[in-house]
């Protein structure tokens, strides 16, 4: 195994939703290709993430309905599926973000006191 | 809110797969295109860009299983491919489809049906609150044994246990009665209920309209009175003021407090006529604690347990208030012995019709039993044919669930059609068949298809699904790949497994189906038995019908003299008339209790019992009429009057009983236990013993006295004021046909008062044919049953055995060429029918024996074991499995031999 490979992470269960939330939310309407490499880009590389697995964490937002996919054009003129995210999206991800908050700041204190 | 949104969505993608899949597969083309746009960018060769693309996008087959994954139910969406393809499979194959589906829909159609009988008539709950709190309490009394089974009880009793027990939070007494209700014109009767105050607040059930009435109205003896909906609405156009208004019974006003719901029904009598249409205050009369009615058991009595007392506490409490009544009887009563009886309201109700609808459950299940192994046959031999395509799908890596749950899948849509088609079937069958249910149900009105009933034939049509798919799942996991493939083509009888399971569903179908044929078969010899038993009187050219004079306009015992003797006189003098009578016992209507009789020179021994027969009163020539045969002595005359000596006439079985091997006549016997004081009255004749309900039951003893004779002959229990044969059956024996009369009889009688109804104007053959009608239904619905369990058979073996046939013209052809004769095949096949028949005989008739304790109460003067019936049954069942494989044997036999040649 190289020393890349070993710093690269795997991603908590349930966090790519978030993530994909996330990204949606400050980068406005995008197509799968282009949150993959914004999440490459934004991690430093650090997350080791197969495109195609952002695809089951985009139909379940959409199911959720925080999501909508909308075909359209890129500026290259191939055509692509653009997510953008929705009022309840918006209302979810406020929700999303303070309980991921919470959860990490218990575990960092746990971390802390244990050590 | 977000889960329910989701698990609403993935439902609803299961419909849309296709649409998703290409959605996705245009997505992720695009994906890839604008990844491979990229590395060109990057100065990639288009090829290298490619393949750069597909790394950086991870597998595509995964990426789009983790999709279908995610957005819908994948088991769900896999049953629903294997239904599709089921459904095309099924298409291709429309015999078979049609085959399947009718014989379900048979099945469960049958079973459905009569399950809404027993849901209707013996699982609902009363329609009153908390009805299992409501019971029946009543009187049994030594000796006489109806009454242990529906307990009854006097008016004594209605007010000793109303007063003295502490069990019960309400408790009434009521007696079905009826009245002449006069809205316009002609007096019409209706069905009433007199009935203790408590009895309304003890069903808790409230008027629609109104209130019932209170304990003072009844203690008052006022006149008031509670109308039912459907009197309500047909005479009375359901007018909301109808409360305060007065109506006439017989011709005294009674005003109506209360209407009472539409589903109101009390008591729950059987069949459908005899509803009750109002309901009065009980106002026991004096008359009625003394003499003879004191000793009349006529009332019912239904009560409210107190919350936390048992039926059988309320039993002890009760006894203990019999035991004081029986103190106090007056002396004439002193022999009787009573005891209290509490039941429950609801066994009271469904008593009667618990082993007719338990029989009728019993065979239903019986046909979806055979129904679901012809299914299962069907299924195992189309799964036989499909043996070679199982074995390539097994050999390319199918899992076994995959087939398991295809072959059920199958069976279950074939099932779930079967029960749909059913559920048609059974309606229609209801529709038809309530009014030809027996009038001894109760509840009738409340049978249908409700839901309770279609759940329990939707989950019948899964539950066979899964059962009939099992055995060809099964069999198609088992399917040896090598074996099976290595046959490369040749259509051997290989598979011997499977072909004993055949076996084994047609062996046990043919059983079943034996079981069912023989309790046919015992039920119409039962009948024609009881066609054949001597019924004591001759039916044939008599004319009957039932009078009431109405206690208003015929209080005198010398007015209802006159209006009988004027009847008889008048219709003595039509043409063609040969004898004509007035009794107050028709024979074959079934409903007779009479006193208890004391013989002459017999000391009866200690607790033997009372000797309790039946009396007609008789004025004019009713034995004549009847045709009933004097064997001895001589029948009554106008010199039988209130004058002359007491006379009496017997009918067979009470002379045999009483006097066995002597001359009755001239022997004495007098009305009412020892102890009671009534004359002797004298034997002057004896006549045939008369069946007085349906010919298959007991023949009571039976005594006939003149009506004129009646209140000398019962001393003490004569009470003052009463009057005699106020009611009576006319009898006319005519020459010509008796129907022809029917106008006459009218005519005679509204003659003499153009004001009285006449009731149940029908010929003597009539009236028997209703006393045999509850036989007639069971035996013709049983034999309904036994038909289609036995033609469900046949088809059972004919399928089966055309099948193997059809799989064995290779080898028939093969012997054929070898020089086996056309007949030699024939009896091949043949033999093999027979082989399964008789094997399923032998289970079969074991099987009769085991059901025989289910049958033997309907039987009559059959044993359960009659060797003839067995025999029957048997032979006509190996004969029909004989008849099912001729066909396909016929075609065994015209295999061409040149086949084995030609063959691959």
């Amino acid at each position: 195994m190289s020393s890349k490979e070993k710093d690269q992470i795997q991603l908590l269960q349930g966090t790519l939703d978030l993530i994909v939330l996330r990204t949606l939310a400050t980068m406005g309407s995008q197509h799968a290709y282009q949150i993959a490499t914004r999440l490459q880009q934004v991690s430093d590389r650090l997350l080791n993430l197969n495109q195609g697995t952002l695809y089951p964490a985009l139909v379940r937002l959409e199911q959720y309905g925080w999501i909508k996919g909308i075909w359209s054009k890129t500026e290259n003129n191939r055509e692509a599926k653009y997510y953008e995210i929705t009022k309840a999206g918006q209302k979810a991800l406020g929700a999303e973000t303070l309980k991921w908050r919470t959860m990490a700041a218990l575990v960092e204190r746990l971390l802390l006191e244990e050590s | 809110m977000k889960q329910l949104r989701r698990a609403f969505l993935k439902l609803a993608r299961l419909f849309t797969n296709s649409r998703e899949e290409a959605e996705l597969a245009r997505e992720i083309a695009a994906h890839l295109a604008l990844l491979e746009d990229d590395y060109l960018r990057q100065g990639m060769s288009p090829e290298e860009a490619r393949q750069a693309a597909r790394r950086a996008y991870g597998g595509v087959e995964q990426a789009k299983q983790m999709h279908r994954n995610e957005r819908s139910y994948q088991g769900l969406a896999q049953t629903l491919r294997d239904t599709r393809y089921t459904f095309r499979q099924l298409r291709k194959s429309p015999g078979f489809t049609i085959t399947a589906i009718l014989m379900l829909a048979l099945g469960i159609g049958a079973t459905t049906a009569i399950f809404s009988i027993v849901a209707g008539v013996l699982l609902r709950p009363l329609p009153f609150p908390a009805p299992d709190r409501l019971v029946i309490l009543g009187d049994t009394l030594e000796g006489s044994s109806d009454m242990t089974a529906r307990p009854r009880a006097a008016a004594a009793d209605i007010r000793n246990y109303m007063r003295d027990t502490h069990s019960f939070s309400q408790l009434g007494g009521y007696q079905l009665t009826s009245y002449d209700l006069t809205t316009t014109g002609i007096p019409e009767p209706v069905h009433a209920v007199r009935m203790s105050s408590e009895v309304f607040p003890a069903l808790e059930v409230a008027p629609l309209l109104g209130r019932t009435f209170t304990p003072a109205e009844d203690e008052q003896q006022q006149s008031v009175v509670v109308l039912s909906y459907s009197l309500w609405q047909s005479h009375y156009q359901g007018r909301a003021n109808i409360l305060g208004a007065t109506i006439l019974l017989d011709r005294k006003p009674y005003v109506v407090i209360g209407v009472m719901p539409q589903n109101f029904e009390f008591p729950l009598v059987p069949g459908h006529m005899d509803r009750s249409d109002l309901w009065v205050p009980l106002r026991l009369q004096p008359e009625e604690f003394l003499a003879g009615q004191a000793a009349s058991w006529s009332f019912r009595m239904v009560g409210r347990l107190k919350p936390g007392i048992t039926p059988e506490q309320a039993q002890s409490d009760a006894e203990r208030v019999a035991l004081a009544t029986v103190q106090q009887y007056p002396a004439f009563m002193r022999s009787l012995r009573i005891h209290a009886a509490v039941r429950l309201l609801h066994e009271d109700t469904v008593d009667q019709a618990r082993p007719l609808v338990r029989t009728l459950f019993f065979a239903v299940v019986v046909i979806l039993l055979i129904a679901c192994a012809n299914l299962a046959g069907l299924l195992l031999v189309r799964s036989i044919r499909r043996r070679r395509e199982i074995a390539v799908r097994l050999a390319l890596g199918a899992r076994a669930a995959t087939l398991l749950r295809q072959a059920i899948v199958e069976s279950m849509v074939l099932s779930v059609a079967g029960g749909l088609v059913g559920l048609a079937f059974a309606a229609a069958a209801l529709r038809l068949g309530i009014s030809l249910l027996p009038e001894t149900l109760p509840r009738i009105h409340e049978i249908g298809l409700n839901w309770p009933v279609m759940a329990f034939a939707l989950g019948l049509a899964l539950l066979t699904g899964l059962l009939c798919g099992l055995a060809p799942a099964f069999a198609a996991i088992h399917t040896s790949v090598n074996g099976t493939l290595k046959e490369s083509g040749r259509t051997g009888t290989t598979g011997s497994g499977h072909a004993r399971l055949r076996s084994v569903l047609v062996a046990a179908e043919i059983a079943i189906a034996l079981v069912l044929l023989t309790a046919s078969g015992l039920l119409l010899r039962s009948f024609e038995k009881m066609r054949a038993v001597d019924i004591g009187f001759r039916p044939d050219h008599t004319l009957t019908a039932l009078y009431g004079l109405p206690t208003y306009q015929y209080a005198t015992q010398a007015s209802i003299d006159t209006f009988d003797e004027q009847v008889l006189r008048t219709l003595r003098q039509l043409p063609g008339v040969e004898a004509v009578g007035i009794t107050t016992v028709l024979p074959s209507t079934g409903d007779w209790d009479g006193p208890a009789i004391t013989i002459e020179g017999s000391v009866p021994a200690k607790r033997a019992g009372l000797n309790l027969t039946m009396v007609s009163l008789l004025r004019g020539d009713p034995i004549q009429a009847l045709g009933i045969r004097l064997v001895r002595g001589r029948t009554f005359t106008e010199a039988d009057n209130a004058n002359s000596q007491l006379v009496a006439l017997v009918n067979s079985r009470l002379a045999e009983r009483h006097w066995p091997g002597q001359d009755p006549i001239g022997k004495r016997f007098r009305r009412g236990m020892p102890e009671t004081k009534t004359p002797w009255m004298t034997v002057v004749g004896v006549v045939d013993s008369v069946k007085m309900g349906s010919p298959d039951e007991r023949t009571p003893e039976q005594f006939y006295q003149p009506v004129d004779q009646t209140p000398i002959s019962e001393g003490d229990f004569a009470s003052a004021g009463e009057v005699n044969a106020d009611y009576g059956y006319i009898l006319v024996r005519t020459h010509m046909e008796p129907e022809q009369m029917e106008n006459a009889m009218r005519a005679t009688v509204h003659g003499i008062d153009p004001q009285l109804p006449l009731y149940h104007i029908q010929t003597m053959e009539h009236a028997i044919a209703r006393s045999e009608a509850p036989r007639r239904f069971n035996t013709i619905l049983i034999s309904c049953f036994a038909l289609v369990a036995v033609l469900l058979s046949v088809l059972g073996i004919y399928s089966i055995i055309a099948f193997s046939v059809a799989l064995r013209e290779q080898e028939m052809a093969l012997r054929m060429a070898l020089g086996c004769q056309r007949s030699g095949v024939l009896a091949i096949i043949l033999a093999s029918g027979v082989k399964l028949a008789a094997i399923g005989c032998v289970f079969g008739l074991l099987g009769a024996v085991a059901a025989s304790h289910l049958l033997r109460s309907f039987l009559f003067a059959v044993s359960p074991f009659d060797p003839v019936v067995l025999t029957l049954a048997a032979v006509a069942m190996l004969l029909l499995a004989l008849a099912a494989s001729a066909l396909p044997a016929r075609r065994a036999s015209r295999t061409d031999p040149m086949l084995a040649l030609r063959g691959e």
